[in-house]
């Protein structure tokens, strides 16, 4: 008992700490860098459009023309040399198979690295962007965004 | 003598426990701090867009901001042209976007000039498009861009992965 005693009395005389300008500094810390925190992370997509002034394709015949074309109920998967494929969205797991799909096409023609996304005028901001997002985990970078003729 | 027994019976009621307080602070401060963004560009949405969420985490660039929502294309904040009236006239050029657009390309070449920079006109735009409008619009804000000299387009949203 007489021990634990002086044991107090030594913490509250040598050991005691004066927390308070370390707790200003926390104090006026926090709220700094709360108001400075990002808690949602604004990314970016870097697209490009076909330019007014549409380049000629020069290597006509190396490019593959890749489309994915997003309708209201299906994809259509297509390009020069490509079986064209019809994928219900419907299915739940259509973007699993537009992502098998694509990445049939990268592994047979591994240089090409451009698609077109081509929308109709109804689509969805969302739905595009989620299928550039597939896209772009297929190995297909560069997405140009196309209006349906 | 008395004083200091009086002190001394007082002090286990009177000092506080800041040991566990110091470890929430020290805690949330590493916490901020981690979250704390150095590196590019911090684009903050406009309020009222709520931007699709996608894998990408491209940092942004500073650049003019074009938002899309509701019924209205802003520029820079401003109201310039109405979604609907650009989408229900035939033409894929917004005319007001592409004034608006001009006059932001020739302001920022006089800054540039004033300043003696000689830096070229990068053509950067980003655009905040919420996550429900059509392809129409987006597809005449996009064109509109691109025919106003802003080439570097990048769709703004919020990065899922990380």
């Amino acid at each position: 008992m007489r021990k634990v005693g002086r044991r107090d009395y030594r913490r509250t005389t040598e050991g005691e700490l004066d927390l308070l300008p370390m707790m200003n500094v926390f104090i006026v810390l926090i709220p700094m860098l709360l108001t400075s925190a990002v808690f949602l992370k604004v990314t970016v997509i870097d697209t490009k459009v076909p330019s007014a002034a549409a380049a000629e394709p020069a290597n006509e015949e190396a490019s593959l023309s890749l489309a994915v074309t997003i309708k209201d109920d299906y994809f259509v998967v297509e390009g020069d040399g490509i079986a064209k494929q019809v994928i219900a969205r419907a299915d739940a797991d259509a973007d699993t198979q537009l992502a098998l799909a694509l990445a049939n096409v990268v592994s047979n023609h591994p240089d090409n690295r451009d698609v077109m996304i081509i929308s109709e005028p109804k689509t969805h901001y969302k739905d595009i962007i989620a299928v550039m997002d597939i896209s772009r985990a297929s190995g297909l970078p560069s997405a140009s965004l196309v209006g349906a003729p | 003598m008395r004083h200091h027994a009086k002190r001394n019976r007082l002090k286990p009621s009177n000092s506080l426990i800041l040991t566990s307080l110091m470890d929430i602070l020290t805690v949330l401060v590493l916490f901020l701090l981690k979250s704390f963004v150095i590196e590019g560009e911090v684009i903050s949405p406009v309020p009222g867009v709520s931007l699709p969420e996608s894998s990408s985490n491209t940092a942004p660039q500073s650049s003019i901001v074009i938002a899309i929502f509701n019924d209205s294309v802003m520029l820079n904040g401003e109201v310039v042209a109405s979604v609907s009236r650009s989408v229900s006239s035939g033409d894929l050029l917004i005319a007001p976007l592409a004034d608006k657009l001009d006059a932001a390309r020739e302001q920022s070449a006089e800054i540039a000039r004033l300043r003696g920079a000689t830096e070229e006109f990068k053509g950067k735009v980003s655009i905040q498009g919420d996550r429900e409008i059509d392809f129409a619009i987006l597809q005449r804000v996009m064109y509109t861009c691109s025919v106003s000299g802003y080439e570097q387009i990048s769709l703004a949203v919020i990065g899922t992965s990380s």
